[in-house]
This record gives structure tokens, sequence and C-alpha cells, in this order.
């Protein structure tokens, strides 16, 4: 394994303490530094001038000492994919240009973008629901920031932004969640709209809106200026804790009425995760998602949660990439995808229905 | 079968926006959405008001009709505002504020800041084990340079621009130090 492979697959604690329907939240904050043009219309010698402020003054900031720092330029494009994978930096980040750096500490579990969209992208990420603990966390950072760089702050529109969508608190918060039942019982879709009308946006894990593809569902702020950081986070937490609690009483209803359907689509789903020769992404992620229910409803050992989640990461296009230090095509990322599944799935022990 | 609002193919990709209340749908084909950063995991998708601006934001265009606007600073416009879906630096808020002021009317849930560093000060907020917030509203705002400061770093920025043989953005950040030096009486 490179070095680069090394600080991807070192142990995220993210994917180890995750717990059932709270995939992983996290707070993102958007930042300008006033005295220069936002990235899009700033030239090659600006984006250097602001690369090297912020890098100086983050580098300074306790929580990222002895940590890593990528300058995008050198990275190959498999390598930049594989950390969008990892949700440590955006899709725009690595499209936009050479003068971009990304740092993130071991644990995964914050990570800045500098010039993004904005000049700094800052975010902290946490297995749970606990927003408190990740805000306190964020806060810190930016405080530093703000009291050694002169940012874009403005009294009546606050923190500003390239896009005026981000304008004000600069501040968006989203929560993954893993909502299975709602999908089996056909509610997803008014849940979707209800959470909409609300002020929030709901996509998908991977793409937008897509039931099928696993049952993730990640669900953040649409609206950033008007009200306070604690407003937004507290009604976000608010409607999150309903939907968990829809969700649970989903699955209660098709352990009760659908139960032999149940057990029949868990149960072919190991069976071709343990016996598959090449696999979809997508079919892939399905099966998983089949297991993680089962390990919250009992079926499967708890242990095995945070393997999962290790294992969907790993399956990805890019990491398998990075795993084999070189790029792989569509028909051999199938294979690999199969290979390194029927492997894992080989040492999961047997289904234990109800 | 409906079709894409933009380039006229079969529409595979339906959003729903709702902002305060009001519903638009977009009906898109696949690479139109994937163009206008639909597919972006960590985009929202007012990313992509790139070209969407008018389908979005239908109520906004009298204000568009201000269209002389032009950001002193950076020289953006609404026009090319529509085109990138982005400003060109802090300064565009003040300059293009009857375009800015559109979009956040029919975008944000209100037109003032409320959070960190406001005068409100709805800050150095805290939440108790259940997970609901309180606020101990402390007051600050953000630290202002002093002008000693200040001309330290525009000298570095100077520097910088040098060395990065940016002479135009040199010979700005210089008449920016001799203003400065000039109204606060530095030598």
């Amino acid at each position: 394994m490179n070095d680069f492979a090394k600080k991807l697959f070192q142990d995220s604690k993210l994917a180890k303490e995750t717990t059932p329907v709270v995939v992983s939240s996290r707070i993102r904050l958007a930042r300008n530094l006033a005295d220069f043009k936002f990235v899009k219309y700033a030239c090659k010698g600006d984006l250097h001038a602001v690369a090297e402020r912020c890098e100086k003054i983050l580098s300074s900031c306790s929580i990222f000492t002895n940590n890593t720092i990528l300058n995008m330029g050198d990275l190959l494009d498999y390598e930049k994919l594989a950390l969008v994978e990892r949700h440590l930096c955006s899709q725009e980040f690595i499209m936009e240009n050479n003068e971009s750096k990304l740092f993130f500490t071991d644990d995964h579990l914050t990570s800045i973008m500098i010039n993004e969209e904005d000049h700094l992208r800052m975010q902290v990420f946490r297995p749970d629901l606990n927003f408190k603990t990740m805000f306190d966390k964020i806060n810190a950072i930016d405080d530093h920031v703000s009291e050694n760089l002169n940012l874009a702050f403005d009294n009546r529109y606050g923190f500003l932004t390239a896009c005026p969508t981000n304008v004000g608190t600069g501040m968006r918060a989203s929560v993954m969640l893993h909502l299975p039942a709602l999908v089996i019982t056909k509610q997803i879709g008014n849940l979707i709209l209800a959470v909409q009308k609300l002020g929030f946006v709901v996509r998908g894990l991977f793409g937008e809106g897509s039931e099928a593809q696993g049952n993730f569902f990640q669900i953040s702020n649409q609206q950033t200026l008007g009200f306070a950081e604690v407003d937004i986070l507290s009604r976000l937490t608010q409607i999150i804790r309903s939907i968990i609690e829809y969700e649970l009483n989903a699955r209660e209803i098709v352990k009760k009425e659908r139960i032999i359907w149940l057990y029949d689509n868990i149960g072919r789903a190991l069976g071709i995760l343990r016996g598959c020769y090449c696999l979809t992404s997508i079919d892939a992620i399905n099966c998983i998602s089949l297991m993680m229910l089962a390990v919250d409803l009992g079926y499967l050992p708890n242990t095995l949660r945070g393997d999962l989640h290790q294992m969907m990461m790993k399956i990805q296009n890019s990491h398998m990439q990075v795993l084999e230090n070189r790029v792989l095509n569509g028909g051999e990322r199938d294979i690999k995808r199969a290979e390194l599944l029927r492997e894992f799935f080989a040492t999961v022990p047997n289904l234990k229905f109800d | 079968m409906e079709k894409c609002q933009f380039c006229g193919k079969p529409a595979t990709v339906h959003m729903t926006q709702v902002i305060n209340n009001k519903t638009t749908v977009i009906r898109m084909c696949n690479e139109c959405a994937s163009k206008h950063g639909l597919f972006d995991k960590e985009g929202l998708p007012f990313a992509m008001l790139s070209g969407l601006g008018e389908a979005l934001f239908s109520g906004m265009k009298q204000n568009l009709s201000a269209n002389g606007l032009i950001c002193s600073k950076c020289g953006c416009t609404p026009m090319s505002f529509k085109e990138t879906g982005r400003l060109g630096c802090p300064h565009c808020y003040k300059d293009l504020k009857l375009l800015i002021d559109g979009i956040i009317e029919s975008s944000q849930k209100g037109t003032i800041h409320k959070g960190k560093y406001s005068r409100e000060g709805a800050m150095a907020a805290t939440m108790n084990a259940t997970g609901s917030f309180t606020d101990t509203s402390a007051k600050k705002s953000p630290r202002r340079l002093s002008t000693k400061e200040r001309l330290n770093e525009l000298q570095e920025m100077l520097d910088a621009a040098v060395k990065a043989e940016q002479y135009e953005e040199a010979a700005r950040l210089r008449d920016e130090i001799k203003n400065l030096k000039g109204s606060e009486g530095v030598s």
C-alpha cells in the first residue's frame, strides 16, 4: 500500500462507530477572505496567495498538527475521486483548479477544502446525531480562522459566499440516513415531500434521490440566512428524530406483515454477496443495505455494523483503484468488487432469523 | 414522455423545489442534470443556479431588468452571475445588491444574518443533553484589523502578487496601501 492508500484506508471512526438509521452527520461552514475575488473569478496568483495564507493559519490550529495536507494538483484522478467517495471533499473541489489543498485529520472526522467554490469549506463529521459536539468543534476552528484572517463578513448579510444561497451562516448541516423500511413500505415519497416543505433538501447517497440505491438518503438545510446556526441545527435534529421514529415503526410493520418477504430478500442478498463473481456497484450497495438491516434486526451480530460500512467504502470504484494502485475499467471493477465481497462475506456467520 | 427543459430530449430527472411554499418543477435529461451539478454529492440542487436561474427564480425577473449593474471591484454583472451561478467577489454584495436581494428573498428564510457575529448575537450557543439548544447570546464581532496589521497584510499580498507576476493585482494593492497610509497619516 502506498502512502496515499494508507491515509485513505486508515481506520475511519465514522465507519466504526456508526449507528442504525443515522449513518453519519456533517456540518460544513463556507468562508472567504475579504481581500480576494471568489475562487471562480480569481486568477492563479490570487488562488495561490489564498492557499498559502489559509494553509499557514490552519497549520497553526491545534487540530491539524501532524495531520494530512494534500495538494490536489499532485494527485491522480482516481485518488481525488476516492477522497470524494470518503466525503472528505466535494466533486466540485476536484474539478476546479490546481491551487486547491485539502486538510484532513487521521480519524477522517475533520476536513478543510481550500479553494473550492469558496476559499474555505470546513467540515466536521460524526457517526451519530450529536450536533452539539460537532458544532463546538467546527466553531472553535472557525474562531481560530476568523481571528487570524480577514474574512468577508457583512453586518446585514453575514458571511459572504460565492453563491448567495450559502450566505449568512455559510452553514450546511446534513445527515445521512439508512431508511430501508420506509422504502419497502413505500412511505419514502411522502416523507421526502414533507421534508422539502419544511425547507430541507433530500438527496440520495449515490446520485439524486434514487430509491434503488441502497436506501440511503441525505437530508440537509436549504436556507442559510435568516436564522442562527443553533436554530438550523435544532430544527434538523427534530426532523431527523421524527424520521428515525417513522423508520423504526415501518420496520415493525414489515416484520409483522411481510416477514417471509423480508427473510427471502435478506437471505438472497447474502447469497449473492457470498457467491458473486461480477457485481455492479448498485447491486452491491443494495445487498449491503439489506445486510445492514439484518444487523439492525438482530439477524447478524452487531459487531458487523462497522465492517459493513467499511466494505461499502472499499468497493467503490476509486477506492478499489487506489487499493490496486492502477486504473481499472468497468468490467475489471465489477470482478474486483465481487472478489472483495466474496472474501469478506465468507467470514460472516449465517443468518439467525427469529 | 416529458421533455428536458434545456435540450428537448426525453426527461429522466424531475426536480421539485419548494421554497417558501412555492413549488417549482424542473425536468431534465441525465446529461443536462449532471451539467447543472445535480449529481454533485456535496452541492445542493441550488448549486446549479447556472442556467437554471430562470426556471428556478422566475419571480426574480423584474430585478434582473436592472441589467446595467456591474461590480466596481471585479466586473461581475447579473449576466455573468447567471452564466456561472457564482458572484465575483465580496464587494458584489454591495454593487449588485438589487440582484442579490432578489435571489435572497426568493430562496432564503430571511434577509438579515442572525447567526455567528450577528448584532443579535445568537452565538456561543450550547445544546443540552436532549439535543435542544439554549442560547447564551455572547456578543462578538469578527475581528477588525488595526491599520498597522492591515498594512502588513497588504504588503504581504503585494509581495505575493509580484512573485506570482500578477502586476495588475500588485498595482491595485500598491494603491490601496498608499490610500490607507494617506488616510491614517502613517508614514
